[in-house]
């Protein structure tokens, strides 16, 4: 019973001292801006812009399955006015941040996961320990910021082509006039909607960025062990973007 | 490639922030360079209002609630932020109201003298009203979910009298009621038959009336000609000659009567005679009836009847035997 009791408290030590570590080396990684500085654009642009494409597709496709769900639901009970403000509350609130967040998880976090791994397995990594490259500020800290900068960019242009795909969808296919489709959107429009998604959307974005980072980093074994790696980032990275978005909305809303 | 690389991501930041900024401007339908002004409504209580409701002045929105807080004594004040150009009523006040089904409430602003007829929010704004302070008095209407509470109270309220009619008026009052009308009904129908034959006779009596009224009025036209000529009867001695034929008359009546009174004397002693027969008679009958004498025992004594019955019978027989064999009874020798 004491043995045990001394392995858990060994535990919880080496995890306190750990985090201890890890929260020193990062704030010593982020404050190496020379390092990680020259990197962040090529970062933005291959987690962020790069990502651009795949996140209005799924955009596109919502703000068409939410006009007409939103018709589906109201009709004959609720003025059809209120498509628009379905569809406007529920892209820029939930479906906006989380369907990117989920779509940027698979690609980003992979992306991400799979490159360290794959510099971690084939000793790229300890290369540049070698080299006395901080590793962290090298290679973690660029893609943490890029993904945590460019999430917000990309939800916010998803759920601009969320709205406008719901619109257009709702003024062809229902008997609804683009006046009545605004008049619900702004019915119901508070810019806190606006904030809170973004604000969701940055926190998926280090969220997924850093389950990539550290996973690539941990990655053992090869070939397989990238793969599993790869899976694992991508498995957190959903798993933290539902964690992080109920936990906003029991914080903010 | 570091600059391409720049050049996407910082594209990239400008479209999204002109997309986060630009939307949020035109959805909050904020109109930049146009001021605004910010009044203050005091409410005794505000419902569903919320920071961000419209703010309309005769059905046209102009503005919206910036603001709202508790304020001393149990107010509460909203800040109505309104277009500066907006012509506001002289005496403005604030009803906030639900602007349909689904919880949006507004404020509609009013001069007080257009406000609804309507005791409670009449009360309530003269109560918000307080002189120099600034604030415009304010009102609440009931939402749709109060209106229908109360249209459901008073539904309830009516069906239990329903049901306190019904239970009062059960199947036997009702019968009782059915069976009165039938009655009345009745009678109604028998009145009006019994006017219907009375009319004619009625018709008739006055028809009579009117012509014994006519045939009075005859008569007494008669009457008059009859005066009138025994007025001039009187004047020429017929009269005379009238009275001398009546005693003629007189005593040719005296005669007769004189005849008359022997022939009922005559009469009266064949009155007697007759009664004496009568009397005779009605004796006979009696002793008859009673069974004295001869006729009586015959009357009265069916024995007499049946020997003399049987004695007749025997009679017939013995004829009818002689007449068969009068040999029997007869003989004729010569010698």
């Amino acid at each position: 019973m004491t043995d045990h009791l001394n392995r858990i408290g060994v535990a919880q030590l080496g995890f306190i001292r750990r985090t201890g570590r890890w929260a020193k080396d990062a704030a010593h990684a982020v404050s190496l801006v020379r390092t990680w500085g020259p990197l962040l654009a090529l970062q933005m642009r291959r987690l962020g812009v790069d990502s651009i494409p795949i996140a209005l597709f799924l955009a596109v496709f919502t703000g068409i399955v939410l006009a007409l769900l939103a018709s589906y639901i109201f009709t004959g009970a609720v003025p059809l006015y209120f498509v628009g403000a379905l569809v406007a509350k529920t892209v820029m609130m939930e479906l906006g941040p989380v369907l990117t967040g989920m779509a940027l998880a698979g690609r980003v976090g992979a992306n991400i996961a799979a490159e360290l791994g794959t510099m971690k397995v084939t000793e790229q990594v300890d290369a540049l320990e070698t080299l006395a490259v901080d590793v962290h500020a090298y290679l973690v800290v660029p893609r943490v910021f890029a993904a945590t900068l460019m999430f917000p960019v990309v939800t916010a242009m998803a759920v601009a082509v969320g709205v406008v795909s719901g619109w257009i969808t709702a003024t062809s296919l229902l008997d609804l006039s683009t006046p009545e489709f605004f008049k619900g959107v702004r019915q119901f429009y508070h810019f806190k909607d606006v904030w809170f998604g973004l604000l969701k959307s940055a926190s998926f974005g280090a969220a997924i960025s850093l389950m990539g980072a550290l996973t690539g980093l941990r990655t053992q074994g090869g070939a397989e062990g990238v793969g599993r790696s790869t899976t694992r980032a991508v498995v957190l990275g959903c798993e933290a973007i539902l964690v992080l978005d109920a936990f906003w909305a029991l914080v903010l809303l | 490639m570091k600059r391409r690389n720049e050049f996407f991501v910082g594209l990239s930041v400008i479209v999204a922030f002109l997309v986060v900024i630009g939307g949020a401007i035109w959805l909050s339908e904020a109109e930049l360079g146009k001021r605004d002004v910010v009044h203050v409504a005091r409410f005794r209580e505000i419902g569903g209002l919320n920071v961000g409701a419209p703010v309309t002045l005769r059905g046209v929105k102009v503005g919206r609630v910036n603001a709202i807080r508790l304020a001393q004594n149990d107010w509460v004040e909203a800040d109505l932020k309104v277009k500066l150009d907006v012509d506001l009523p002289a005496t403005p006040v604030a009803i906030a109201a639900s602007a349909s089904l689904f919880g949006e409430w507004h404020v509609t602003v009013l001069d007080i003298t257009d406000a609804p007829v309507d005791a409670v929010l009449r009360t309530a704004l003269a109560e918000a009203s307080k002189p120099g302070s600034g604030a415009w008095p304010g009102a609440t209407l009931p939402d749709f979910g109060q209106l229908t509470q109360q249209a459901n109270r008073i539904a309830t309220d009516l069906g239990t009298m329903t049901g306190r009619v019904s239970s009062a008026l059960d199947s036997s009052a009702i019968q009782d009621v059915r069976r009165s009308l039938r009655d009345l009904r009745e009678a109604a129908d028998r009145l009006a038959d019994f006017a219907k034959k009375q009319t004619d006779p009625f018709n008739r009596v006055t028809t009579n009336l009117a012509a014994t009224s006519d045939e009075v009025g005859s008569a007494s036209k008669r009457v008059n000609t009859l005066l009138g000529r025994v007025d001039d009867a009187t004047k020429d001695g017929q009269v005379n000659d009238i009275m001398n034929s009546t005693k003629a008359t007189t005593a040719d009546l005296r005669a007769a009567s004189a005849d008359a009174r022997e022939l009922l004397a005559v009469i009266r002693s064949h009155q007697q005679t007759l009664a004496r027969i009568l009397e005779t008679t009605d004796t006979l009958l009696t002793k008859v009836q009673s069974g004295k004498g001869s006729l009586g025992l015959l009357a009265r004594d069916s024995t007499l009847y049946l020997e003399t019955t049987k004695t007749v019978q025997q009679m017939r027989q013995l004829l009818t035997d002689i007449q068969a064999n009068p040999r029997k009874y007869f003989r004729f020798s010569v010698f």
